[in-house]
């Protein structure tokens, strides 16, 4: 029993071990923004230019806030969350990404036309066109979560 | 268990400000009234008043790397109507504690928080870490339960509760500054499958699911990015004569940028229904069953003709197998004059759709084409600020769908007007006029109040 536990304690102190000197020296992302962003969509190499950050090496200019980005920020998002936390405290992801959530989002932020916010207008008479056309849109939202509404028509 | 581990939470809420530096708690209070006439219904006239609550507290017991961040809503219908959410509401949407060190991007988190992790996002009370290891390499795992599981058998949800007592998974991912970076992801969700059930329950809400994910840069004007999902739970055998492809989703977009001012951007996209949608909660919706796949390809140019312009032409066609296919094409316009704070932006888009099916002869075949026209305004002056949303829509075949009451437009307007009274105290008033086919004329009067109880770092303007 004693020897059981001696090797079992050997294994996880060297497991420890090697597990520590496998984690990179590399300093972490800048936990927020040294400087306020003006309003709009940001540019980061308008001030960075082809510099790479130093623990992913990616170019400052993947982050640049272009339409492309914006439609596509799952990528970004679920790669590196800690650049996105820089700048984003978590409650603006959860404007949109909640759970459960209160309001659309449109909603909520009926006063911010310029952020990119899902079913503007009356969305309720649009998706009965849209979730013919891509059903398979709706999903990643409200497939597994959220959709408490849904179920008062799809029982 | 949850009403203890929300105690739990709010015990460990209320003792925060004592051993935070830095503690900042922001507001919202949103206040609506507005008369619904649905056809078909009697008017009802709704009053919800809704309170967000954010708290974020840094540098914990004196130390930078420690935090608390808190986030929840909580909703009540003032007056006699109540939606399809209830005249009472409300959800913690996340509250966790966070060791962030400052070598290696290395975090530990615990509590109740979002995973956005290569497959998929999910909403977890449990622990989550992560860390940049050596040669590029980073790896990150999370465990606990999942949040919201509501399954719609017919069965209490007590009876499914293997299918969602845990959820796990990690992703382990690669990088190199000349080509960019590649991940491996894992997803499990419930511990025993439908069909392990004796009887074997009769719709499985189970998921384990493999992603891959990448982000590749092979040239500086070139970036390649996307994603593959496989279904790899063990399912019931499918019906006879199938052959369901195990793979969930292929999600892929190239963006070239060709010029200073312009870039091309080319997208992918196919998902299998019997894969995409295994481990749903809404089967009836989401109709694993259904054979066939999804499939779209697109292309988006972006200009910026002047330093605040910008257009965006994009044409997009998805196609559903003997369903049909569709074409979505348009183009967007932006301004943007941050010195002035003034935006302003606007769009069209026509969408030519395939024929929805006939139902019988009381509902024949309808056409799903349509046009999509927006225009937007934004400015602030000051401490005032003032903004307008004006959305228009055509419908090709309100003769035919039923679901449009014989309506072949929509127009939805939103009006704001906004005061900064302090640095840390806004209102705001929004009206909404909408003349729609489901909701015919209704107007929506809404009051925003926001107030942060002190000014923090971040907060995503």
């Amino acid at each position: 029993m004693f020897k059981k536990l001696a090797l079992l304690t050997v294994a996880v102190g060297l497991s420890f071990m090697v597990g520590c000197s496998l984690v990179s020296p590399a300093h972490s992302f800048a936990p927020t923004h040294p400087q306020a962003l003006e309003q709009g969509r940001p540019t980061c190499t308008e001030c960075h230019g082809t510099d790479r950050v130093a623990s992913t090496q990616k170019t400052f200019a993947s982050f640049n806030h272009t339409p492309a980005f914006i439609a596509d920020h799952k990528f970004q998002a679920n790669q590196d969350p800690n650049t996105c936390a820089a700048c984003h405290a978590t409650s603006f992801c959860a404007d949109c990404h909640g759970g459960k959530t209160a309001m659309l989002p449109s909603t909520k932020l009926g006063d911010r036309p310029d952020r990119m916010s899902p079913h503007r207008g009356d969305y309720l008479t649009l998706h009965r066109i849209d979730g013919r056309v891509d059903p398979t849109s709706c999903y990643e939202c409200h497939g597994r979560a959220n959709n408490d509404k849904c179920t008062a028509c799809h029982k | 268990m949850k009403h203890r581990i929300h105690l739990a939470l709010l015990a460990t809420l209320v003792t925060v400000p004592g051993w935070a530096q830095d503690l900042s708690v922001s507001t919202t209070t949103i206040a609506q009234r507005w008369t619904q006439d649905t056809n078909g219904f009697d008017k009802a006239t709704y009053t919800p008043v809704t309170e967000f609550v954010g708290v974020d507290a840094n540098g914990l017991a004196g130390n930078d790397a420690l935090s608390v961040h808190v986030y929840g809503w909580g909703l009540r219908d003032l007056s006699d109507a109540s939606s399809v959410a209830g005249r009472t509401n409300g959800d913690l949407t996340y509250a966790y504690m966070q060791y962030h060190f400052d070598q290696a991007n290395a975090e530990i988190k615990g509590g109740r928080f979002t995973v956005n992790d290569g497959v998929r996002n999910e909403q977890v009370d449990g622990v989550e870490g992560r860390t940049d290891l050596r040669y590029g390499f980073s790896v990150s795992a999370f465990g606990g339960t999942p949040v919201l599981f509501k399954n719609l058998s017919n069965n209490p949800q007590a009876d499914n509760s293997f299918q969602h007592d845990m959820i796990a998974g990690g992703r382990l991912g690669w990088h190199t500054a000349k080509l960019g970076e590649i991940g491996v992801s894992y997803l499990m969700d419930g511990s025993q499958a439908a069909y392990q059930y004796g009887p074997a329950m009769p719709v499985d809400y189970t998921r384990r699911e493999v992603g891959t994910d990448l982000r590749l840069t092979p040239c500086s004007f070139i970036t390649v990015t996307g994603r593959t999902v496989f279904d790899v739970a063990a399912h019931p055998q499918p019906a006879a004569g199938t052959d369901p492809s195990r793979i969930a989703e292929h999600d892929y977009k190239a963006t070239a940028k060709l010029t200073e001012t312009i870039s091309l951007t080319g997208s992918f996209t196919e998902r299998n229904y019997y894969a995409y949608y295994a481990g749903t909660t809404l089967p009836s919706l989401f109709n694993q069953n259904e054979q066939g796949m999804f499939k779209a390809t697109g292309g988006s140019l972006v200009w910026g003709p002047a330093a605040k312009w910008q257009v965006v032409a994009d044409v997009r066609r998805t196609e559903r197998g003997i369903e049909g296919n569709s074409t979505r094409a348009g183009a967007d316009l932006r301004y943007t004059d941050a010195e002035k704070h003034f935006l302003a932006g606007g769009g069209y888009h026509r969408v030519n759709a395939f024929e929805a099916a006939s139902l019988g002869f009381l509902t024949p075949a309808y056409g799903l084409s349509h046009d999509e026209m927006r225009a937007w305004v934004m400015t602030q002056h000051g401490a005032c600020s003032a903004s307008l949303d004006a959305i228009r829509m055509f419908y090709a075949d309100s003769g035919k769908n039923p679901n449009l009451n014989g309506q072949a437009t929509e127009t939805a307007v939103v009006g704001s007007l906004g005061y900064q009274a302090k640095s840390n105290l806004k209102l705001s008033g929004d009206l909404t006029v909408e003349d729609t086919p489901l909701y015919r004329k209704q107007t929506t009067g809404l009051v925003r109040v926001e107030y942060q109880f002190a000014l923090a770092g971040k907060g995503g303007k």
